[in-house]
């Protein structure tokens, strides 16, 4: 280790693990750098300061690797949990709270969230505990590889764990301690390889009776927030509110039941017109002379494209040399 | 002052506009205006620059006149003492033409400088090109017809007598210019009766740029009109002595010696007439160039081994079709055109001829059908005027195949959509590979004289003769029009006759044999039983009969067919149309040349690759069984009672089912386990979809249940069914699947398909008020659904009806899969996408049309791979038969203009493959698949294979175009075979010690098959996906496809190595997060710390790619199926 200190790269502390080879494939120690730094979340959040943020998680890391990994930084009892943030764009499994978002109408969750005060939060949470869990799909891996260079947010006991876990990364680098930090391979966690591939093409075909359990339950609460949905709707269409106004919604007495029907509305009135304009082209002399010019002016352009092609062809040269 | 200035202005705008219009309209449809613009160009880029590419030819042309002229006189003397006495003096062979002048013969020869000099050929008419493979400055010297005698065309005199002429020359010449250049006799064109002098100016040390190796070419001729043009028709016969009947009219026409002999006095009349035409006809010139570009790319030469066509030739007949006044039916082509259009209309006459079949005459002088008589000997095109046969020099096999070329040309330019100027000019379309199905050399030198016996009497030498043998008997065997033609085109190829240093006899052929190439008829090709003619009573019926027993010998026997009709019949015993071309040639050969050994004696090229993937006709049938499995499949589903929407459509959408697959599909119980053919099922439409993506994909799920579970119980015992699924990441993906496994082997893997997941897609894709990343992961799996439900399927259908039109297409597809396979190219390239570059080559065949064997497909694919410029060149193919009009080949490149200006680097879309059906292009090659980088490789690896073949022809090992390079690779992942295997056997009672959680699970399961568990005590697991297959998905996954490390591998069952290649654009990058990669921090950073703080910021803030780390990260993964991870420097 160099005695100059310890390595930064932005805001980031670089934490530098030993990865002792556990396969005879790559038999070579590895050094891997783990990028932490307190957590700065744009939206501050209450544990957002007993936590920290740490980039390019090793892909095979679980919370398991990470618990003993601080473990032996700063001693066992400041882990507390660890959550795997992928980038946006990626959300592996999602919990069963964001599915049912997700699941519901977009319109329809815009208006269970306005008026989610109105609802009465004891009873929805009741069946999220017993059902919610339900309603995941069974899993078709043991465990789960993140993409190369993920992060993650850790959170700590308190706020003080913070602190010392961030003098323990800067304590790796003096000259004293010489054995670096070392990548830990926890008995419980589930192998990789042959076994977890083998398992997978078992786990990829769930008993029927559970993939049946699990779309019952889903269903069965996709359609109770539908309905939940459909009240609060038609209770503001009948409702003004505080400020008078009533509340524009879907269904009302006049407008189609669903946005499909809308569409089909739609393309069918285009269609119509498009129909009507039809029947009178080619009627006038105007539209015919109109018509011929626009088809020389296609023909000159065609002209001038073709130039312009063998332009580009002569600028590559070799196009015109037949081969030998 | 104008009176009505607006209305003038008005005229003449339009006047403007319209003259523009009209030039555009003069010159045909836009298509052919490029054509015409490119073909300037190309002749802009091959012409000569005769100053400096023929620096001092006329300076040395000069020189040999002089030289020539200064020659004495010699006094005559009988032929066998002056050729002794030159023989002695100068130590030179006459190179008199075989049969030798005999010893006794009485006539004389003798030397007068000679009547007059001339230039002539493409040095003096200038249309000579850079490309071209020789540079002869041709120089007649008339021989001054005191030397001659009119009987002098008899019996080869004249050609003694010319021989001697010329060694004369030779002589002096010999000694003039033997220390600056090199001097040796060869023929011309190939023709044995006519030695010529060659002098090649030897190659100085300071040769100036830009000048070419020409040689200057001595001919020899006769005085014009010295010889009666009424003894040298063709049907006279000329050379009487050495033969065994005396008599003269039963000797054998020698058409032609009598061409020659017509030809060695037409060299001023030929002259004259190519003047006086380049005079008349503006664009003569520039067409002369195009035909010779032409006739040069198809292999197509004067030289007789090159088959007798050439420029001249092409002048010639050029200029007879211009010529004023309509003879014998051919209408005359106006002088007035352009270059490009008489060279159309040279290959529309050329397309509508041939030579061999119908005597082609011009002028008055001779009806064809008088002509007829004569196209035994050889091909007609005759000028009456100077009675000369212009196409002497071709055989019967050249004139056919030059037809060929002239139709497949043609096809090409009357369509307007593709590419007309590079098939016609550019392309090299001789080489055997390419063209012919099949390939075949005889190698005559032990039985040349087993065959023709010691028959002397053909001047073109004994291979022609033997040649011309071999074709008529195999014209008559493979393409008999009553037979059914097998093949459409039988070539011969003649090895060509090499120059000879003066002090030596005339040299043999330095390759002794004939190549034979054959063109298979796609209809008739795989017949294994000719029916001949009916064995009826009547006289013709049994002269019929005769006739065939007599061409086929023993084969043939008597057959009874249905109608009770009775036939001469050949069964052969061969399957495959290469196996049945060979038995049938091997056999009549022998019959018929008695050539005794024929099996060492003929060797036959061009199944290499049906070989390696053992390809077979019965292929097909397989292919059709599966089919109609899927259909008995179909049906079940149909008649199941209870489901709660009615069936639409259920549609195959796996290579398997559409003729495709590299391996067939296992309809019968195999070891490996069944293989699932994927199809979709669509509904009618219902507005019970729930409308959430999310739920809609849980209902299929049910649905999926459902299905499962009535299949079993109306078909008990018949088959199981697992419903299983999907890696998908997200819930608005397609979740599940149905397996579906038959105990008769087959087994299918059905998705639903929902209409109105479709509409739900679009709109958020559309939806303005949703966040940009939710918006861009609905296009991607918008897309995702397109491909699945509305692509597939059609594109099933497109290529399942191409391969019934293309007989071929299927296993050329399947070569072409194993080729990318091989390479480890095909995991980034769709199926779909390979299919339709190769259905491409059908479909847009030219120069050639639709190839009729999987080896010229695959050579043709590789050609198009190695030449596609995929940068700015979309690839359309017209799976509308025709039907897509310009504006939308239009559009299509102006969407790949779109492309590249977005993004010049390629990051995301590389090739743009349209079809009619999926004009947006990126369908198959959409979401960077390929990456610049792989298709780079593609074209590279297309080009090194296209090279190999090039250039060893015939004789490449074929397997040599399927090894892979691996060092090319970074990284080498050799993959476990053993583990691999024993991974893939996965029972559902095995318990993993890792899986106490499932274990609960598992036996709940096994109760469902008791039965089963109860016989075999194991039952396996529905269908084990391959885990290499799982791995790389999940690698590839991880380390984001084409991020920091790009991966390659072929099919998943014979591929055991994983390639890797280290991205270049991901070396080094500045620090942020969320890189896609496992970065440390610069090495050099690392070891000079803190002090560096001057070098900036930018450069503190790069970190590398942590190489170790990952393939550590591989290693952990991979477990025990990576044996071992090769990194390479």
């Amino acid at each position: 280790m160099p005695s100059t200190g310890p390595l930064k790269i932005g805001d980031f502390s670089v934490l530098p693990i030993s990865i002792p080879p556990v396969v005879t494939s790559y038999p070579k120690p590895i050094t891997h750098h783990l990028y932490v730094r307190r957590n700065t979340p744009k939206v501050p959040t209450p544990n957002a300061s007993r936590s920290l943020f740490v980039t390019n998680c090793p892909i095979d890391s679980t919370e398991a690797h990470f618990r003993t990994l601080f473990a032996s930084l700063v001693g066992a009892g400041r882990f507390e949990s660890i959550t795997f943030e992928s980038r946006k764009d990626y959300a592996h499994k999602s919990s069963p709270q964001q599915l049912l978002e997700a699941a519901v109408p977009a319109s329809a969750s815009r208006l269970l969230q306005a008026h989610s005060k109105k609802r009465k939060h004891s009873e929805s949470e009741d069946d999220s505990a017993a059902g919610l869990e339900a309603i995941l799909l069974p899993q078709t891996f043991t465990r789960h590889l993140l993409p190369s260079g993920s992060s993650a947010v850790i959170l700590l006991a308190d706020a003080s764990s913070v602190e010392q876990v961030l003098k323990a990364i800067a304590r790796q680098y003096s000259s004293k301690k010489s054995i670096p930090l070392i990548w830990p391979s926890p008995p419980q966690v589930k192998p990789l390889g042959a076994p977890w591939l083998k398992s997978h093409n078992r786990l990829r075909y769930p008993p029927a009776h559970v993939l049946q359990q699990s779309v019952d339950a889903f269903s069965s609460l996709f359609s109770q927030r539908e309905r939940e949905a459909a009240e609060i709707a038609k209770r503001l269409r009948s409702q003004p509110d505080e400020d008078g106004f009533v509340t524009v919604t879907r269904g009302g007495r006049n407008a189609p039941a669903s946005k499909n029907e809308a569409e089909e509305a739609k393309r069918k009135m285009l269609e119509r017109e498009s129909k009507k304009k039809e029947e009178l082209a080619n009627f006038y002399r105007f539209q015919l002379r109109e018509k011929k010019k626009a088809e020389q002016g296609e023909l000159l352009k065609r002209f001038d494209e073709d130039r312009k092609k063998l332009e580009a062809m002569r600028v590559k040269r070799g196009k015109f040399v037949p081969e030998t | 002052m104008d009176s009505s200035p607006a209305k003038r202005r008005k005229l003449a705008h339009s006047h403007d506009g319209g003259e523009k219009a009209l030039q555009a309209a003069a010159t045909g449809v836009s298509r052919s205006r490029a054509f015409a613009l490119e073909a300037e160009e190309l002749l802009e880029e091959v012409r000569l620059d005769y100053a400096t590419a023929l620096e001092g030819a006329d300076e040395l042309l000069h020189r040999i006149k002089n030289s020539i002229e200064a020659i004495k006189s010699q006094e005559p003397l009988p032929i066998a003492q002056a050729v002794a006495k030159f023989e002695k003096k100068h130590k030179i062979k006459v190179p008199f033409p075989d049969p030798q002048p005999p010893q006794n013969s009485k006539y004389k020869v003798a030397f007068e400088k000679p009547a007059q000099f001339n230039v002539v050929g493409s040095y003096v008419s200038k249309t000579m090109v850079k490309t071209q493979k020789d540079f002869g400055v041709d120089m007649v010297v008339v021989i001054p017809p005191e030397l001659l005698q009119e009987k002098d065309y008899l019996d080869l005199r004249y050609f003694y007598k010319r021989a001697y002429y010329l060694a004369v020359i030779a002589a002096t010449l010999q000694k003039g210019f033997g220390s600056e250049a090199e001097l040796s006799f060869e023929y011309l064109n190939g023709n044995p009766l006519c030695p010529i002098l060659s002098l090649q100016p030897a190659a100085k040390g300071d040769k100036p740029k830009g000048r070419l190796d020409y040689k200057i070419r001595i001919i020899p001729c006769a005085p014009e009109g010295f010889f009666p043009r009424t003894k040298l028709q063709l049907g006279a016969s000329l050379i009487r002595k050495g033969r065994e009947t005396d008599s003269e009219d039963e000797s054998e026409p020698t058409a032609f010696y009598n061409s020659t002999l017509a030809g060695e006095g037409a060299f001023f009349a030929y002259l004259k007439l190519l003047r006086q035409t380049e005079r008349k006809c503006k664009g003569f010139k520039n067409a002369c160039i195009l035909g010779r570009t032409w006739l040069q790319q198809r292999g197509f030469g004067s030289d007789i081994s090159k088959g007798g066509f050439g420029h001249f030739e092409w002048a010639v007949l050029l200029a007879l079709v211009l010529q004023p006044g309509e003879s014998n039916g051919h209408k005359a082509v106006p002088m007035s055109i352009n270059s490009t259009q008489l060279f159309m209309a040279m290959i529309q006459f050329l397309a509508i001829n041939n030579f061999s079949e119908k005597p082609c005459v011009f002028g008055n002088a001779k009806t064809e059908s008088e002509m007829e008589e004569y196209l035994q000997s050889g091909p007609v095109l005759y000028d009456s005027t100077r009675q000369v046969n212009v196409a002497f020099k071709m055989g019967p096999w050249s004139a056919t195949l030059l037809q060929q070329h002239a139709k497949w040309t043609r096809s090409l330019l009357s369509d307007s959509t593709a590419d007309q100027f590079s098939p016609t000019f550019i392309l090299r379309a001789d080489l055997p590979s390419h063209t012919y199905d099949m390939f075949a050399h005889l190698n005559y030198s032990d039985i040349l004289v087993k065959v023709l016996g010691d028959d002397i009497s053909e001047s073109r030498g004994r291979s022609w003769q033997l040649g011309s043998k071999v074709y008529s008997v195999l014209k008559r065997a493979l393409a008999d029009k009553e037979l059914g033609e097998r093949a459409r085109l039988v070539h011969i190829q003649i090895p060509a006759l090499p120059k000879w240093a003066l002090t030596e006899k005339p040299k043999a052929q330095e390759k002794s044999g004939l190549d034979i190439g054959i063109l298979f008829d796609p209809l008739n090709m795989a017949r294994a039983v000719d029916r001949g003619p009916t064995a009826g009573p009547s006289i013709e019926e049994a002269e019929e009969c005769e006739s065939f027993r007599n061409f086929w010998g023993d084969r043939s026997e008597l057959r009874r067919f249905e109608r009770d009709t009775i036939r001469e019949t050949l069964i052969w015993k061969s399957t495959t149309p290469f196996d049945l071309c060979e038995e049938i040639m091997r056999y009549i050969l022998g019959r018929h040349l008695r050539i005794g050994n024929i099996e060492g004696d003929l060797d036959c090229y061009g199944n290499g690759l049906d070989a390696l993937l053992s390809l077979k006709p019965s292929d097909t049938t397989i292919y059709n069984d599966a089919k109609a499995a899927f259909s008995s499949f179909e049906r079940d589903i149909r008649d199941l009672e209870n489901l709660p929407l009615r069936v639409r459509q259920i549609a195959p959408i796996c290579p398997e089912l559409r003729h495709a697959s590299i391996k067939l599909p296992t309809v019968k119980p195999s070891k490996s386990g069944p293989r699932p053919l994927d199809c979709v099922i669509s509904f009618e439409a219902s507005g019970k979809w729930p409308e959430s993506v999310v739920a809609i994909q849980r209902t299929k799920i049910a649905f999926l249940l459902m299905i499962g579970n009535l299949l079993e119980q109306a078909k008990p015992g018949q088959l199981r069914t697992h419903v299983g699924m999907e890696d998908a990441e997200f819930d608005t993906e397609n979740l599940a699947f149905l397996d579906v496994i038959y105990v008769s082997g087959v087994a299918f893997r059905l998705r639903i398909h929902s209409d109105l997941e479709e509409t739900l897609l679009e709109r958020q894709a559309k939806d303005k008020t949703q966040e940009q990343y939710l918006r861009q992961r609905a296009t991607t799996h918008l897309a995702a659904f397109r491909r699945l439900y509305t692509n597939l399927p059609l594109h099933n259908q497109i290529i399942t009806r191409a391969c019934t039109r293309f007989p071929s297409l299927s296993p050329t597809i399947r070569l072409v899969k194993h080729w990318f396979s091989s390479h480890k190219l095909s995991c980034h390239f769709t199926a779909e996408f390979i299919e339709l570059v190769v259905l491409h080559i059908f479909l847009s065949p030219y120069p050639w049309d639709a190839p009729s064997s999987a080896s010229t497909g695959f050579a043709r694919v590789l050609l198009f791979l190695s030449r596609w410029d995929w940068r700015t060149e979309p690839l359309i193919v017209d799976t509308s038969s025709g039907e897509m009009s310009k504006s939308d080949r239009q559009a299509i490149s102006t969407r790949l203009e779109a492309w590249r200006k977005i993004d010049p680097n390629m990051n995301h879309t590389v090739l743009l493959l349209a079809t009619a059906q999926e004009p947006s292009g990126v369908a198959w090659t959409g979401t960077n698949k390929p990456s610049k980088m792989v298709a780079t490789r593609m074209t590279t690896l297309a080009r090194v294979a296209c090279q190999l073949i090039k250039e060893e022809g015939l004789t490449l090992d074929y397997r040599r175009l399927f090894v892979p390079s691996l060092k090319e690779y970074d990284v080498l992942l050799h993959l476990n075979v053993k583990a691999l295997k024993e991974c893939l056997r996965t029972f559902e009672n095995e318990k993993d010690e890792d899986d106490a959680e499932n274990s609960g699970r598992k036996n709940n399961s096994n109760s469902r098959f008791k039965n089963l568990d109860e016989r075999t005590g194991m039952e396996a697991l529905p269908v084990a996906e391959h885990p290499s297959d799982v791995l790389l998905r999940e690698l590839n996954r991880v380390y984001g496809g084409d991020g920091v490390l790009v991966f390659f591998r072929g099919a998943a069952e014979d591929d055991g190595i994983i390639g890797g290649v280290w991205n270049p654009g991901m070396e080094r990058r500045k620090w942020r997060i969320g890189l896609g990669g496992n970065y440390k921090l610069g090495e050099k950073r690392k070891g000079e710390g803190k002090e560096e703080e001057d070098q900036g910021e930018e450069e503190e803030e790069t970190v590398e790619v942590n190489r170790d780390a990952i393939l550590g990260e591989i290693a952990r993964v991979g477990g025990g199926l990576v044996e071992r991870i090769e990194v390479r420097s």
